[in-house]
C-alpha cells in the first residue's frame, strides 16, 4: 500500500511515460494481430532491431562530428527511414531463390543487433543510452513523444479503419484479392509501412524489447480468448494497454527495468489466456 | 452464345519455362468445362492462367468485358490461424464489386445472406471457417463464389476433401447453381467419373508430354484419349 501511495504521489514522474506506454500498447496490440496472423512475428522483431540501429546510428553520427547530418534528420528520422526501407523490402520481396524468407529475416535481425552493439560501444555517453533504446526506461520520455506517439497511433488507427476489410482480405486470401484486381502490393506495403512507422516511433520512446513484446504477445493472448476476429483486435488492444501500464507501474514501484517489466506483464496475460482457454475447452 | 474467355496460341508455364504450348479454346456462357490430367500435369497452372493470376509465357488470354469470376479454391489453402467466420468468408465474395476503402452496403449484406441460404449454410454463419467439415467448407466457398454474382464459376478440385456422399451433394449443388444462374463452369478435378457426369466440355492436359486437347465430352472421353493421357485401359459408358 505504501508503494502504491508513493507511486500515486509521484504521478508527475510517470504521467508522460504512462501516456506514451498506453498509446504504444494500444497501437502495437492492434497491429500485432496482423503480425501474428500473417506469421511475420520475426519481421516485427527485425524491424524493432533496425529501428534501434537507426537511433544508435544517429548518436554515432553526432560522435564522429557529423552533427549537422544528425541534427538535420534526428534519431527518429534516421530510425524511421531505415525501418520503412526494411519494411518495404520485406513487403515487396517475398521470394528468395536459394534460401527461405526466414533466413533473410534472421540476416536483418542479426546485422541490426550487431550494429547496435558495435556502434553503441563507440559512443562515449553510450551504455546507458543504448540500454534505454533496447530495454526502455520508466522515467525518461522525450516530451515530444507525449504528442508524437498518440498522434501517430491515431493516424494509423484511421488508416486501418478505412482499409480494415482490405488489409484482412489481402492478408487472408491474396489469390482472390489479385483475382478481384485489388492493389495487393500497395495494400501490403501500406500495411507494413504503418507497422514500420509505429515501430520506429515507439522503439525510440520505449525500447526494442517492449515494442516487440507488445506486437507479439497481446494478439497471441487474444487469439486464445475469442474466435471472433473483431474481438481479437479489441482484446489485443486492451491487453496491450494493460501490459504497458502495469509494466510501467511494476517497473516504478519495484525498481526493475521497464522494457523487461512490460514484456513480463504481456507474458503473464498470455499465460492467463492459455489457461483460460484450456479450462473453457475442458468444461 | 457469348464467348466469355478465349485462349489464342497460349503457352502456359512459370517464368520462361513452358509447360504446355499451343493452347487454344474458348468458353461460352452456360457451358460446363472439366479439366482433367494426371498429378502435376499443369491443371492448376492452366486454371491460374485463365484466372489471370499468372501471365502466359506467350499468346493471348482474352476476356469478355467486365467478366466476373466466382472462384472456389481448394479449402486447404486457407491458413487456419485466421478466426474468419462463415459470414465474413462469404462477404469476401462481394469484394469483386466493392472497391478498396469502401464498405459493404446493405444490399451487399442481403446478397451474402441469400447466398448462404441458397447453399443451406445459414445456420453456420457465426461458426469459424476453420471449424467446419470438408463438405461445409466447400458449401461456404460456393456461397462466397456466387455472392459476387459471377459470369463464370471456377472450381479447383471442389470434391478433393469430401467423402463420396459429400461429393455427390456438392456436385449436385454446383449443377443446380449453374442451371439456375445460367453460369459457365470451369472445374479442375482428379475424378474422371465426376467430370464425365457433369461436364459437357473437357480439357485434357499433360505437361510431361506437352499434350493438350479440348472439345466436347463425346469427342474426348474415350478409350484412346484416356490411354494417351493417363495410360489407362478403360471402357467408358457415358451418360448424356
Amino acid at each position: 500500500m505504501e508503494a502504491l501511495g508513493q507511486f500515486i504521489n509521484s504521478y508527475f514522474l510517470w504521467r508522460d511515460p504512462m501516456i506514451v506506454g498506453a498509446f504504444t500498447g494500444a497501437i502495437c496490440g492492434f497491429l500485432g494481430v496482423y503480425v501474428v496472423l500473417r506469421r511475420i512475428i520475426f519481421v516485427s522483431a527485425t524491424l524493432t532491431q533496425i529501428s534501434s540501429f537507426g537511433v544508435v546510428l544517429a548518436f554515432y553520427l553526432e560522435v564522429i562530428w557529423l552533427a549537422i547530418f544528425s541534427s538535420l534528420f534526428g534519431p527518429f528520422a534516421i530510425s524511421l527511414i531505415l525501418t520503412v526501407i526494411a519494411a518495404a523490402f520485406y513487403a515487396l520481396k517475398r521470394d528468395f531463390s536459394r534460401i527461405s524468407r526466414e533466413g533473410v529475416i534472421a540476416f536483418g535481425f542479426l546485422l541490426a543487433s550487431g550494429g547496435v552493439i558495435i556502434l553503441g560501444d563507440r559512443i562515449a555517453k553510450g551504455a546507458h543510452d543504448i540500454s534505454t533504446i533496447l530495454f526502455g526506461s520508466a522515467v525518461v520520455v522525450d516530451p515530444v513523444d507525449v504528442y508524437l506517439i498518440p498522434g501517430v497511433a491515431i493516424l494509423v488507427f484511421v488508416i486501418h479503419l478505412i482499409y480494415f476489410k482490405d488489409f484482412i482480405f489481402v492478408s487472408f486470401d491474396t489469390e482472390s484479392a489479385k483475382l478481384f484486381k485489388y492493389p495487393v502490393r500497395r495494400l501490403n506495403t501500406l500495411l507494413l509501412i504503418t507497422i514500420a512507422l509505429v515501430v520506429a516511433v515507439s522503439t525510440r520512446a520505449l525500447g526494442a524489447l517492449p515494442v516487440f513484446a507488445l506486437l507479439a504477445l497481446p494478439p497471441l493472448s487474444a487469439l486464445y480468448l475469442t474466435e471472433n476476429l473483431k474481438l481479437v483486435f479489441i482484446f489485443s488492444v486492451i491487453i496491450g494497454i494493460l501490459s504497458a501500464v502495469l509494466g510501467y507501474f511494476f517497473s516504478f514501484v519495484l525498481s526493475i527495468p521497464t522494457g523487461a517489466s512490460i514484456a513480463v506483464c504481456a507474458s503473464i496475460f498470455f499465460i492467463l489466456a492459455v489457461l483460460w482457454s484450456e479450462i473453457r475447452n475442458s468444461t | 452464345m457469348t464467348e466469355l474467355i478465349k485462349l489464342e496460341n497460349v503457352a502456359i508455364g512459370y517464368g520462361k519455362e513452358v509447360f504446355v504450348d499451343s493452347v487454344n479454346f474458348s468458353i461460352e456462357g452456360n457451358q460446363f468445362w472439366g479439366i482433367l490430367g494426371p498429378n502435376g500435369s499443369g491443371k492448376t497452372t492452366l486454371l491460374k492462367t485463365i484466372l489471370d493470376l499468372i501471365s502466359p509465357v506467350s499468346g493471348n488470354v482474352l476476356f469478355n468485358n467486365n467478366l466476373v469470376f466466382g472462384y472456389v479454391p481448394q479449402n486447404e489453402k486457407f491458413d487456419p490461424i485466421f478466426p474468419i467466420s462463415v459470414c465474413e468468408m462469404i462477404s469476401m465474395g462481394r469484394y469483386s464489386r466493392v472497391k478498396p476503402g469502401s464498405k459493404l452496403s446493405r444490399t451487399d449484406n442481403e446478397i451474402v445472406e441469400r447466398s448462404m441460404d441458397s447453399v443451406g449454410i445459414a445456420h453456420l454463419k457465426s461458426r469459424t471457417f476453420r471449424s467446419l467439415s470438408g463438405g461445409e467448407k466447400q458449401r461456404t466457398l460456393l456461397a462466397r463464389a456466387i455472392a459476387g454474382k459471377p459470369d463464370i464459376l471456377v472450381l479447383d478440385e471442389p470434391t478433393a476433401s469430401v467423402d463420396i456422399k459429400g461429393e455427390a451433394t456438392i456436385m449436385e449443388l454446383v449443377k443446380n447453381i449453374q442451371i439456375k444462374r445460367k453460369l459457365a463452369v470451369l472445374m479442375v478435378s482428379h475424378f474422371i467419373n465426376t467430370v464425365s457426369e457433369f461436364s459437357d466440355h473437357i480439357i485434357l492436359i499433360d505437361k510431361d508430354n506437352n499434350m493438350f486437347e479440348s472439345g466436347t465430352k463425346t469427342e474426348l472421353l474415350n478409350k484412346e484419349s484416356l490411354d494417351k493421357f493417363f495410360g489407362l485401359n478403360l471402357n467408358l459408358n457415358l451418360r448424356n
